[in-house]
């Protein structure tokens, strides 16, 4: 299975999931003349669908999908998952903490550096960031319940 | 044309008063600083300033405020350039070209080109601002929804330009943007659409997470694992400037990124960013050399970074001539001037010259400084990119975070940008661009909503983009470049990128 | 080693009771956080700062201005609806706030927030909105516009800052009081809107006094009526809807401060005796001049009244506009 035609049915799926939605959501269609909130997503829907099926069948030829490399896909996956704790950890423990947190451990133990440099490097941005932008140019982070 | 230079004479004695220049300089320095970091671009920067301007005169205050603005126009292209992450949405099109020179070595050129690109653009287009402001202003009120209806559908045109792969899979991108645009309260009629009860997605998803989840999240999840990690480019002292044949394939791109940018500025309620996508386009269309675009073509760099800068003093001239904001952070500037006082209208030229006129000397003064504080860091900046990647990455991660987050203190933004990440790194994958989505994800409620609302002032006939010239005019400017393009198209037999891409694919497989 | 230890914890435990108590009495010990559910730069904004300035010289500790714009409003008053009712987290809302949850039930959607959610503290400002036109339109008064419009019904268009919000209500309490039907055209914003009437593309607005004085002033406009209980001090010459017979069209752009529904009593009261010393200071009254926008401060029972009979008003005219159904 080609990569193009994967990504063909993917996009093909989306167009009429989209369709499904509006119609679920019971979204008026209204007329040409007075589109309702359906209307242009509607359409959008349609032109993806559209662009899937296409996709689909000119897409034959082309890289194979299991030839694609997802070698680093632990690595990603540490990174995403960094990223969702600072989502939900920002409001809760406060910017400095969560910062500190996240990079000590992108640093420490996803990259695998001395503590010193890991631990030297996630304060240091944590706090400066925090005091360059909190502090100076006033734009307002979230401090946690120690006030941090 | 005497009077123009009596009056500059009084804006210049205004401009380079000490008080009046130390405050021009605070400005474009967190301007450069706003600008750097990713997400938080000039609104965040301006709204977030403009209480400390409460204590300050006018003039300083406006001063400052534009001051962060452009600023932040020269700063956003440091991050395309150097990490491929925007530093504001409207530096997306220069990730794209600029990266691509800095992977070559070219990283100290590219951030040279922008710097001069962006300073003469914002020099030519304050002498626009200057000489033609009410006429100008005049001119863009006739603006109304069918003709930025018709613009904008000339501007979804750009999008056959952006592909430098496959049109069709651009194409899907630019639909799956569109698509992704409607989320979000509909604007005509009140329903929320697709927002699955999250209220932070009433207005949509932003075009701040989009674009820095797309380009700087993608990049370093596909980067950052990768078993040979990105080699470390490091410059030397002579090759950080421009080399003559750079200097001269960009003279025209600034030109007419200027040009452009300046008149997409002057119109309200166009998106200003759109003034770097449909430059990236022209450049693409007029060169001779398109094929290079994409992997490190300098007109890439020139034309989107001058049409950016440009389209700061074409949001002025609504602004100062009229009292009219043509954009968010204008809105911010006008509420500047009345908090101090000064009644923004028609008559603010007239009543106000010494505020009007130092504004504008400040800004040729500005344009300089930062001009003056962008050359030389060019040599700083590119150092960061001696720094090795596993430390870099996760100070990059930080600022995106946090950038993206003071936009709006969400952290549903925060969510947006994880996802959109996650999308981009998988696109990437899959050989697709990811360019059209943010341009689509921008224009997608402009356009909706411009349709919507010029049925609603005809009463539902379709006859009034006729019935309005301008809009007549552009859409018929339209459908002839459509023509010509399918024109083209069929003449040549298969077009030029499709063989690149197929001869591409060939190499690779 | 074990007895440090031991001694630090005991030291942290005895700070960690002290510090509640202390709180109590000593109300505010922290930065008090107010939120502007809009965008900077615009009437809510421009209120909240010299008020949140003038409240710090009063209370001599910090409050700070927070922009959590969203959704017309509704993402930062949700957030000030669902907040610690500790005195810390104050709203600074529109009268929106009373349109939001009304549009939501609309739609049939669990609404954002509920205007029971919030302890009213103290009314600020009350613009009331001006009906304006753009200055070569036929129509010299507002009686020739509204008999002009019982004429062609649907045919005049006016523009508004977005559906359901406070431009567009004025309009439709207008329009339901004199009985016509007008052309409604939304916009994104009041910037947009404004826009939209100067360049002629619509042929009303109606639009808080202080953005338009200007083109008023400078010819681009031209004021016919204006919605309030009295007229406009910067507009003598405006006549009132109610003096013009419809008393029903009565609508302000009022800017109030609210706290989450919970918080302490000692505290309430603190606040209000903080915002009524704080509109008198006279940096504020400056800066609110500057803005043309009147001082209108009303507490306690006063703002209750005004607060309920006004929510009541836009609920009205929100349910009788019902869903815009696309036709």
């Amino acid at each position: 299975m080609s990569v193009d035609r994967l990504s063909g049915i993917a996009l093909a799926v989306l167009g009429l999931l989209v369709l499904e939605e509006t119609v679920r959501q019971r979204l008026p269609l209204g007329s040409l003349a007075n589109p309702g909130p359906a209307y242009f997503p509607g359409v959008l829907a349609c032109l993806v669908l559209v662009a899937g099926v296409a996709l689909t069948l000119l897409g034959g030829s082309g890289p194979r999908f299991a030839s694609l490399q997802w070698s680093e896909w632990r690595h990603a996956l540490a990174i995403l998952a960094t990223i969702a704790f600072c989502a939900l950890a920002l409001e809760r423990l406060g910017y400095r903490l969560t910062m500190f947190a996240a990079l000590a451990f992108l640093i420490g133990y996803v990259e695998r550096k001395p503590l010193a440099a890991t631990v030297l490097l996630a304060a240091g941005l944590a706090l400066g960031t925090f005091a360059l932008f909190d502090t100076l140019l006033r734009v307002p982070l979230p401090r946690g319940p120690l006030g941090f | 044309m005497f009077e123009v230079i009596q009056n500059l004479g009084l804006g210049f004695s205004v401009a380079l008063s000490p008080a009046v220049l130390f405050y021009a300089f605070v400005g474009c320095v967190i301007g450069t600083l706003v600008g750097v970091l990713p997400g938080v671009g000039p609104l965040a920067g301006i709204s977030l300033l403009l209480p400390a301007t409460f204590g300050m005169d006018a003039t300083r205050a406006v001063v400052m405020l534009a001051g962060i603005y452009y600023g932040a126009m020269y700063g956003g292209s440091t991050t395309s350039i150097l990490m491929r992450i925007p530093g504001e949405a409207a530096s997306v099109m220069t990730c794209i070209d600029g990266y691509a020179m800095a992977r070559k070595g070219r990283a100290g050129a590219a951030l040279a080109i922008a710097g001069v690109g962006s300073y003469v653009a914002g020099t030519a287009s304050v002498v626009g601002l200057m000489v033609m402001a009410p006429p100008l202003a005049a001119i863009a009120l006739r603006f109304g929804p069918p003709e930025q209806l018709a613009l904008l559908l000339l501007g979804l045109l750009v999008l056959a330009y952006m592909s430098s792969g496959s049109m069709l899979k651009a194409l899907a991108m630019a639909a799956l943007g569109l698509l992704l645009g409607t989320i979000g309260i509909d604007q005509m009629t009140g329903y929320m659409r697709f927002a699955y009860g999250v209220v932070e997605l009433g207005d949509g998803l932003g075009v701040v997470p989009v674009a820095v989840g797309l380009f700087g999240v993608a990049e370093i999840l596909a980067t950052a694992g990768a078993p040979t990690p990105p080699a470390v480019v490091k410059p030397r002292l002579r090759e950080l400037l421009p080399s003559r044949r750079e200097w001269r394939d960009s003279a025209w791109p600034i030109a007419r990124g200027s040009v452009l940018g300046f008149l997409i500025g002057i119109l309200p309620g166009s998106a200003h960013i759109i003034a770097s996508f449909v430059s990236y386009a022209v450049e693409k269309r007029l060169s001779r050399r398109p094929q290079e675009f994409g992997h490190g073509a300098v007109a890439g760099v020139a034309g989107p970074e001058s049409a950016n800068n440009a389209a700061t003093s074409g949001a002025f001239v609504p602004m100062l001539a009229l009292g009219v904001p043509s954009g968010p952070i204008p809105v911010v500037m006008l509420a500047a001037l009345m908090v101090h006082g000064v009644a923004p209208g028609p008559l603010l030229i007239q009543n106000q010259p010494a505020l009007f006129w130092g504004f504008i000397a400040s800004m040729y003064v500005g344009n300089v400084m930062l001009l003056i504080l962008n050359l030389p860091l060019v040599g700083v900046f590119v150092n960061i990119l001696r720094v090795p990647y596993p430390y870099l990455y996760p100070a990059i991660l930080v600022f995106s975070i946090l950038g993206v987050y003071a936009v709006n203190s969400s952290v549903v933004d925060v969510w947006i940008m994880l996802i959109m990440g996650v999308l981009g790194y998988v696109l990437r994958k899959l050989d697709f661009e990811t360019a059209p989505i943010v341009l689509g994800v921008v224009l997608a409620p402009l356009i909706e909503l411009s349709l919507r609302q010029s049925l609603a002032m005809s009463d539902g006939r379709y006859s009034i983009f006729l019935e309005h010239k301008i809009a007549a005019l552009l859409l018929a400017v339209g459908l002839v470049l459509v023509l010509l393009n399918m024109y083209t198209f069929a003449r040549r037999g298969l077009d030029w990128r499709a063989r690149i891409a197929l001869a591409e694919k060939g190499e690779g497989s | 080693m074990m007895h440090r230890l031991a001694c630090l914890a005991l030291a942290l435990l005895a700070a960690a009771v002290v510090t509640p108590v202390a709180a109590q009495d000593a109300y505010p010990n922290r930065p008090i956080t107010m939120i502007v559910p809009f965008p900077p730069g615009g009437v809510a904004d421009l209120t909240a700062r010299p008020i949140a300035t003038a409240m710090e010289k009063v209370l001599k500790s910090p409050v700070g201005v927070v922009n959590k714009q969203g959704a017309a409003g509704a993402v930062g008053m949700q957030s000030v609806a669902v907040a610690k009712p500790d005195g810390y987290t104050l709203l600074l809302a529109l009268s929106s706030i009373s349109i939001i949850p009304e549009a939501d039930r609309l739609f049939n959607r669990p609404p954002a927030f509920t205007v029971d959610q919030f302890a009213p503290i103290a009314l600020i400002s009350a613009d009331p909105t001006v009906l304006v036109v753009p200055a070569d339109k036929p129509w010299k008064t507002a009686k020739e516009f509204i008999e002009d419009a019982k004429k062609r019904p649907g045919q005049i268009s006016y523009s508004s800052s977005g559906i359901y919000g406070t431009l567009h209500m004025a309009m439709e309490l207008l329009s339901q009081a004199a009985d016509i039907k007008l052309r409604h055209v939304p916009h994104s914003g009041g910037g947009p809107a404004l826009t939209a009437v100067l360049g002629g593309h619509v042929d009303a607005l109606a639009s808080g006094p202080s953005v338009v004085l200007p083109h008023i002033k400078g010819g681009k406009l031209r004021a016919l009526a204006g919605w309030g209980d009295k007229r406009i001090a910067a507009l003598p010459d405006v006549p009132t809807f109610k003096e013009l017979g419809y008393p029903d069209a009565e609508f302000y752009i009022w800017a109030g401060l609210f706290a989450p529904k919970g918080t302490p009593e000692p505290v309430l009261a603190k606040l209000r005796a903080t915002v009524r010393e704080a509109v008198n200071d006279p940096e504020f009254k400056s800066a609110m001049d500057k803005l043309e926008t009147p001082v209108t401060f009303k507490q306690g029972e006063e703002f209750q009244r005004f607060f309920d009979a006004d929510a009541k008003r836009l609920a009205e005219g929100v349910r009788r506009v019902g869903r815009v159904e696309a036709k």
